[in-house]
């Protein structure tokens, strides 16, 4: 009875049983060491339990494998038979068990890497907004630094130009559209005659322009050009006086397309222009004079000549009545030239070398007063003599002194007619370093129009026959001769002059003097 | 509504009656649980084997070991769940089981059947080198925890 035997079959059994148990042990030692250092790791959990099952199963099958031969050797193969499904169904649990560890190892890794994923996600994100915290904040200091420094370059600016706005002498101005004024500096005020720029605002610039006609072409070209540049115009301020002004001003851009309204600088150029007028008038004084002079010592000679030849004619003729008297209708026609020519040649300073001494002004006004007080009384005028004490002597010409101030008493006669006032001032002007005498009178005063006139050589308002026009123009001509100023202002703007109702005021300064 | 409840339980436990509610397990039953678990087993290391290739994890050492015990556990699963199946193919004649466990011995004629039964029975070689093969992955597991713990004091 041949066959296979199974004995190598059970040799196998037997010693893998044994080998199987040693394993399993050993593997359950190391993955207990094992989970025991990572407790938190799955997967030497997982590996943990399965050597657990894995050594249930090998003890018990080794228990039952070696059970088995010794039961069958023993002759009690029942006794294996009754333990048998236990040993079995302990087995098919451990694999149950085993099976279930390693279907769940899988699972539970990749809940875990989900899980991880999405930390890694959060941290992610976590890590971006950080990053977003830190830009913003540096961003935050950034800005709030930057805004500091443009606030302080804003403030330093603003404080600059405010400087400038309120420093400036000229007239700053802004306008809206309409222009109104909505804005002035302080001196921009003042020069338009106002204590504070609040008097000012609300008001049209228009009210400002003393010609209509201006103000069309300073708007005409405003609007057109968009700036204007050195415009010269005359304002009308609170004071009566004019006011000459030089604007340069343009449109302001809004935050929309178009103009939002207007700015400009005016400067005040009254003076300049008062003293180029003067200027102009001191030049065409001096060629009038120059012309004056030439037809004079022209004129002089020959008359010189007709009054000696009519004396001569009348020492012969003095028997023929009829003659004598022609002749002397000539001479005394004669004599007339003679001294409108002698004025001629006074006004324009061409006669002999002018004289100068110290001339007590006091003395010449008194002087002069006593010849008109008469004059004056007939016609009711009254006088007014206010004269400093103890004034310098100045450097002139008594006698041409005495004739300016006669000129200047009959022109004021001429003026008054009847019933009215002559005042007389002389004082020491500190301030211009200049003796000064004014001879003011209550007439009609002088018409604006010929005011600039009024120093000509026969220019006159008078009637014929009354004034010959020289008067002014010599007494101008006398005065400049030494080195003063003749100016008149009517009316005269101080309101000290005012008591007395003066409506003409002729000022002498003479510069010239003895301290 | 708590009075019939209480009514029909009283009823209930006077008039008893079989409840056909616990199944009898008769003998061939421990045969396909003990298979079916080996199926379960063999399911389960290849959802592990599939789930390791997917997604190799690292280090790469204490993994192989691991990877080569799985796979000798799977096939020892195989081959135990053709002996069984053998065994109990095989008629008790095909055997002869004197009392002396020397004398054991598969009767002629030798089949296929007969030889299959005869190797797979020796299924002691694959599970203990799958279990060897744990050994050295769970102590591959410690030297790299040591490795790792030497470079951290390190």
């Amino acid at each position: 009875m041949e066959g296979i035997s199974l004995y190598p079959v059970y040799l196998v059994d037997f010693t893998g049983a044994i080998i199987m148990v040693v394993f399993s042990v050993i593997a359950v030692y190391e993955a207990y060491r094992l989970r025991r250092e990572r407790p938190d790791s799955v997967l030497f959990s997982y590996l943990f339990w399965l050597c657990i099952a894995f050594a249930a199963f090998s003890i018990s099958r080794s228990f039952g494998h070696t059970l088995r031969f010794l039961f069958i050797w023993a002759g009690h193969p029942e006794v294996w038979r009754a333990i048998s499904p236990f040993s079995g169904g302990l087995n098919t649990l451990t694999f149950a068990v085993a099976a279930t560890l390693t279907f769940y190892y899988p699972n539970v890794t990749m809940v875990i890497a989900r899980i991880r994923a999405k930390a890694e996600d959060l941290k992610r994100a976590k890590d971006q907004l950080e990053k977003a915290h830190d830009s913003l904040t540096l961003l935050n200091r950034t800005l709030e630094r930057r805004v500091e420094e443009r606030s302080q370059e804003l403030l330093a600016s603003e404080r600059k130009f405010r400087r400038l706005f309120q420093g400036s002498r000229d007239l700053i101005f802004f306008c809206d559209r309409e222009f109104q004024i909505t804005d002035l500096n302080q001196w921009g005020a003042n020069i338009l005659g106002y204590e504070s720029p609040e008097d000012v605002r609300g008001r049209s610039l228009a009210s400002f322009f003393h010609e209509d006609k201006e103000w069309d072409l300073f708007v005409h070209q405003l609007t057109v050009d968009g700036f204007v540049k050195d415009f010269e115009t005359m304002f009308s301020g609170r004071r009566d006086e004019p006011i000459f002004l030089m604007i340069t001003a343009e449109g302001l851009q809004g935050p929309q397309d178009g103009i939002d309204g207007y700015a400009g600088i005016a400067k005040d150029i009254t003076s300049y222009r008062r003293m180029t007028e003067n200027l102009i008038y001191s030049e065409k004084m001096a060629a009038i004079g120059q012309m004056a002079a030439g037809i004079a010592h022209e004129v002089n000679t020959p008359l010189g000549i007709i009054l000696g030849y009519t004396q001569m004619l009348k020492d012969d003729l003095s028997n023929d009545q009829e003659r004598f008297a022609d002749l002397e209708t000539i001479e005394r026609q004669t004599k007339n030239c003679k001294r409108i020519v002698h004025d001629l040649l006074s006004f324009a300073r061409s006669s002999s070398a002018p004289e100068s001494g110290p001339v007590d002004l006091a003395a010449c006004v008194r002087h002069t007063m006593s010849v008109m007080q008469h004059s004056f009384e007939m016609d009711s005028i009254d006088i007014h003599l206010a004269i400093q004490e103890d004034l310098p002597h100045v450097l002139a010409d008594g006698d041409r002194i005495n004739q300016v101030v006669l000129n200047l008493l009959t022109n004021a006669h001429d003026a008054i007619g009847q019933k009215g006032l002559i005042a007389l001032f002389l004082y020491f002007d500190e301030k211009r370093e200049a003796v000064v005498l004014e001879v003011g009178d209550s007439g009609a005063g002088i018409p604006p129009e010929i005011r600039d006139r009024i120093f000509e050589p026969f220019f006159t308002t008078k009637p014929v026959g009354k004034g010959t026009g020289l008067g002014l123009s010599v007494s101008y001509g006398i005065i400049n001769e030494y080195g003063g100023e003749i100016e008149v202002l009517s009316p005269p703007l101080d309101e000290s002059y005012e008591k007395y109702g003066l409506n003409t005021l002729f000022r002498i300064s003479f510069y010239q003097f003895l301290r | 509504m708590s009075f019939m409840f209480a009514i029909s339980f009283i009823l209930f436990l006077l008039i008893p009656g079989p409840s056909l509610a616990v199944q009898v397990h008769g003998p061939p039953e421990g045969y396909y649980v003990h298979q079916i678990g080996h199926l379960l087993f063999i399911s389960s290391i290849i959802f592990f084997l599939t789930f390791l290739k997917l997604d190799p994890p690292s280090p790469r050492r204490p993994w192989m070991f691991l990877k080569i015990s799985m796979f000798l556990f799977l096939l020892w699963n195989i081959n135990a769940l053709i002996a069984h199946y053998f065994s109990n193919m095989l008629p008790r004649e095909a055997l002869d089981t004197p009392l002396d466990i020397f004398s054991h011995r598969i009767l002629p004629p030798i089949t296929t059947e007969k030889y299959i039964y005869f190797i797979t029975r020796n299924d002691h070689l694959l599970c203990v080198p799958a279990m060897f093969f744990l050994v050295l992955a769970l102590r591959a597991f410690r030297q790299t925890l040591d490795s790792e713990d030497s470079a951290e004091d390190g």
